[in-house]
C-alpha cells in the first residue's frame, strides 16, 4: 500500500507540471471552441483525480498478506544502470561512431549481467557489432551514427 | 474467384512469400527467446519494416505473431519456461511429455494444431472483417470518438489488479499523445522548442520501450535457473490416430480462440488456459491431464493459434486492438499511412489480400520452417541470458536508429523505457498506455473537435448519432461491470480478512 502512496504522489507531481506546461501554449487565430489547451487541462484534472483516489483508498484499505510471490526482478538502482548504459551510447556514438560504441555497448551489457570477463566475451562483443554493421549498414543501407572520431 | 486468382498471383508477383517466411521465423526465434513475448519481439521488428513498402510490412508483423506462438512453445515443453505468455497452458502437459521421453512428439504435437488453428483463425479473419468494417462506413466524426472511447473502456478488461491504475496508464498515454502539432489549429504543444517532438512520439518509440526497453531493465542482472536442452531433439508429426485422438481438444481451442479474440483485452494468454481448462472437462481422460496428456497441449496451441488471426478481426474493421500483440500490428498500420476500417478494405485492398495470403503461407509453412528452425532456437534457449540481453539492446538501439536516421529517437526510446519500468514497478499496466498513445488524438481528440465545429459547439451532436450512442452505452457497461467487479473482489477479501 505504500507503493500505491508513493505512485499516488508522483501521478499527482505529473499531473501539476503538465497543467502547468499545458498554460504555455500558445493561442491560435484558427482556435475552435475546444482550442489546443482543452485536451490537456481535462487530462491533468482526470490524472490529478486518479492520483488522489488512489491515494486515499491506499490509506484507507488494509494491507493484503500472503500475496503471490511475483516474478524474480532486478532491484532498481540495478535497472536504472541498464538504462545508463544505453544512454551513454547516445553521446559516445556521436563520439566514437557506431561500430566502436557498438562493441563497447555489448561487452558493457554483459559484463553487467554478471559475467566473468574472458576472450571469448570481447570475441562475442566485436562479432556481434560486426554483424549489427553489416546488417544495418552494408544489408540494410542505412546510415548508421558516424562519431567525431570514427 | 477473382479474389483468390489475385491472392495466388501475389504469390509469384509480390514479396508476399519473402515477408511472410521472414516474419514467420523472426517470430519463432523471438517467441523461443525466455524473456521475449510475442508482443516484445512484433516490437523489436517494428522499426525494420519501416523502411518497406505497406504490404511486405504488415505481413511481416501478422506472420511474425503467428512464429512467435509456435516459438513460445519450444522453451515451454523443453525447459518448463515459457517463451510467450500464451505457452504458459502448453507448458503444464509438454513439459511432462518431455520427461517422459516424448519431447518430439509434443513438439510435433504443438505445430500441427498451431497449423490447425491459425487455418481455423484464418478463416474466421476472412470471414468476418470485411462485413464488420462496412458498419464503420456509416461512421461520421461523432461515430468515431465513440470508437475511440469504446476502444479506451478496453482498459477496464486489462486492469483485473486495479481499474484505477489503468485509467492512470491510459491517461499517461493520452498526454504522451497530445506532444507534438494540434491536429487542428496547428499550434506546437509540450514541445518546449524541440524541432524533434513537432511531429509528436511515434507509438512505436513508446512500444519499444515499453516492452523491450523495460523488460531488459527489470530483468537486469538475474540469471534464470534454465534447464539446459537437448539440442539433437526432432519433431515427431502426430500419426493419424493420434490427429484423431486430439481433435476434440483443438475444436474446443478453435472455438475458444475465436472468441477470446474478438474480445477486448482476452488474448492468447486466456484463451489458452481456457481452452486447456475446457479441453480437459470434455476429455475422455481428464486424469491424464497434468501428466502428459498430449490434448494438454493440442488444445492450448490450437487456440493461441486462432488468436494470433482472430485478434486482427476488430483491429482490421474498426480499429480497436485486443491485444499488446495487436497493438503493436496497429502501429504498424499507422506508421504505413493505414488506417484500420472501411476505406483500408477500399483503398488498400491489396494490403488485405496480401495479409490473408501472408498469413496462409505462414500457416502452412510453419510445419517446415518450425522443423528447421528447431535447432537454432534450441541453441537460443541454451544461450547465456548476459550475451541475450546485450544483443537485444544492440537491436533495440540499432534498430529505433533507422525509422529517422536520428539518435534523439533512441533517447525517446530509453526514456520510455524508463516510464515502462516505474509503470511496472507500481503495478501499471502497460496496454492501456498504448493505446491511449495509438488511439488519443488521432481517433478522439480530433473527432471530438471536429464534431464540435461541425455542430457549432453544440454537445447535443454526440447524441443525434445512434452508433456513437451505442458505443458510449457499451463502453459504459464494460466500465461498470469492471468497477463491479473490483468492488466485489475487495468485499471478499474483507470477508475473507474477518
Amino acid at each position: 500500500m505504500r507503493k500505491d502512496l508513493v505512485a499516488a504522489a508522483i501521478l499527482l507531481c505529473i499531473a501539476a507540471a503538465y497543467y502547468a506546461a499545458s498554460t504555455t501554449i500558445p493561442s491560435s487565430t484558427l482556435e475552435d471552441s475546444v482550442g489546443p489547451r482543452g485536451l490537456p487541462v481535462v487530462l491533468a484534472v482526470l490524472l490529478a483525480m486518479v492520483a488522489i483516489v488512489i491515494g486515499v483508498r491506499a490509506l484507507v484499505t488494509a494491507p493484503v498478506s500472503g500475496e503471490a510471490a511475483k516474478d524474480a526482478e532486478a532491484p532498481w538502482p540495478r535497472a536504472i544502470g541498464m538504462l545508463v548504459i544505453g544512454a551513454l551510447y547516445i553521446p559516445v556514438a556521436n563520439f566514437l561512431g557506431y561500430w566502436l560504441t557498438l562493441v563497447m555497448l555489448l561487452l558493457a551489457v554483459i559484463l553487467y549481467e554478471g559475467m566473468k570477463p574472458s576472450w571469448r566475451m570481447l570475441a562475442v562483443a566485436l562479432g556481434g557489432a560486426t554483424f549489427f554493421f553489416l546488417l544495418f549498414d552494408v544489408l540494410l543501407g542505412v546510415r548508421v551514427p558516424e562519431g567525431m572520431l570514427f | 474467384m477473382e479474389e483468390f486468382r489475385h491472392a495466388l498471383e501475389m504469390l509469384v508477383t509480390t514479396s508476399v512469400v519473402p515477408a511472410a517466411l521472414g516474419g514467420l521465423i523472426w517470430g519463432m526465434l523471438g517467441g523461443a527467446t525466455p524473456g521475449l513475448s510475442a508482443s516484445i519481439t512484433m516490437a523489436l521488428l517494428l522499426p525494420f519494416t519501416y523502411t518497406l513498402s505497406p504490404m511486405p510490412a504488415i505481413v511481416m508483423l501478422a506472420t511474425c505473431y503467428i512464429g512467435a506462438e509456435y516459438g513460445g512453445s519450444i522453451p515451454a515443453i523443453l525447459i518448463r519456461t515459457p517463451g510467450t505468455n500464451a505457452s504458459a497452458a502448453t507448458m503444464l502437459d509438454g513439459y511432462e511429455m518431455n520427461r517422459q521421453g516424448r519431447a518430439g512428439e509434443a513438439l510435433g504435437l504443438s505445430l500441427w494444431s498451431g497449423v490447425i488453428g491459425g487455418l481455423f483463425g484464418l478463416t474466421m479473419l476472412v470471414l468476418l472483417t470485411e462485413p464488420l468494417s462496412r458498419l464503420a462506413l456509416l461512421f461520421r466524426p461523432t461515430t468515431y470518438f465513440g470508437l475511440g472511447i469504446l476502444g479506451l473502456s478496453v482498459i477496464a478488461s486489462l486492469s483485473s489488479k486495479s481499474l484505477l491504475k489503468g485509467m492512470g496508464a491510459a491517461l499517461l498515454g493520452l498526454m504522451v499523445a497530445t506532444i507534438g502539432t494540434d491536429p487542428v489549429s496547428g499550434v506546437s504543444r509540450f514541445t518546449f522548442g524541440v524541432p524533434d517532438l513537432l511531429d509528436g512520439i511515434q507509438p512505436l518509440f513508446v512500444m519499444v520501450g515499453l516492452y523491450a526497453v523495460t523488460e531488459l531493465m527489470t530483468r537486469a542482472g538475474i540469471t534464470p535457473n534454465l534447464i539446459k536442452s537437448n539440442a539433437s531433439i526432432r519433431v515427431r508429426f502426430p500419426r493419424f490416430r493420434m490427429m484423431k485422438k486430439v481433435a476434440r481438444s483443438q475444436i474446443i481451442g478453435c472455438a475458444v480462440g475465436t472468441f477470446e479474440g474478438l474480445m477486448p483485452g482476452a488474448g492468447g494468454t486466456i484463451a489458452a488456459f481456457i481452452a486447456y481448462d475446457q479441453a480437459k472437462l470434455w476429455s475422455k481422460h481428464p486424469e491424464e491431464f497434468g501428466k502428459g496428456a498430449e490434448e494438454g497441449v493440442a488444445g492450448p496451441e490450437a487456440a493461441n493459434n486462432t488468436v494470433a488471426s482472430t485478434a486482427l478481426i476488430p483491429l482490421l474493421s474498426l480499429g480497436i486492438p485486443a491485444s499488446n500483440s495487436a497493438a503493436v500490428l496497429l502501429g504498424g498500420l499507422l506508421i504505413h499511412g493505414l488506417l484500420p476500417g472501411p476505406r483500408l478494405f477500399e483503398q488498400n485492398s491489396d494490403v488485405i489480400l496480401g495479409l490473408y495470403t501472408g498469413t496462409f503461407v505462414a500457416d502452412i509453412a510453419q510445419v517446415i520452417i518450425g522443423i528447421m528452425v528447431l535447432p537454432v532456437c534450441v541453441w537460443l534457449v541454451n544461450r547465456p541470458k548476459p550475451y541475450r540481453s546485450a544483443f537485444i539492446l544492440a537491436l533495440v538501439l540499432s534498430g529505433v536508429y533507422t525509422v529517422h536516421m536520428s539518435l534523439f529517437d533512441v533517447g525517446i526510446v530509453l526514456s520510455a523505457g524508463l516510464l515502462g519500468y516505474f509503470m511496472k514497478y507500481f503495478g501499471f499496466p502497460f496496454l492501456p498506455a498504448v493505446l491511449g498513445v495509438v488511439l488519443g488524438t488521432k481517433l478522439i481528440e480530433s473527432n471530438y473537435r471536429r464534431s464540435l465545429v461541425l455542430s457549432g459547439g453544440d454537445f447535443d451532436i454526440f447524441f443525434q448519432d445512434p452508433i456513437a450512442v451505442g458505443f458510449f452505452v457499451v463502453a459504459a457497461i464494460i466500465m461498470l461491470g469492471a468497477l463491479y467487479a473490483e468492488w466485489r473482489a475487495a468485499q471478499q477479501r474483507k470477508v475473507s480478512l474477518a
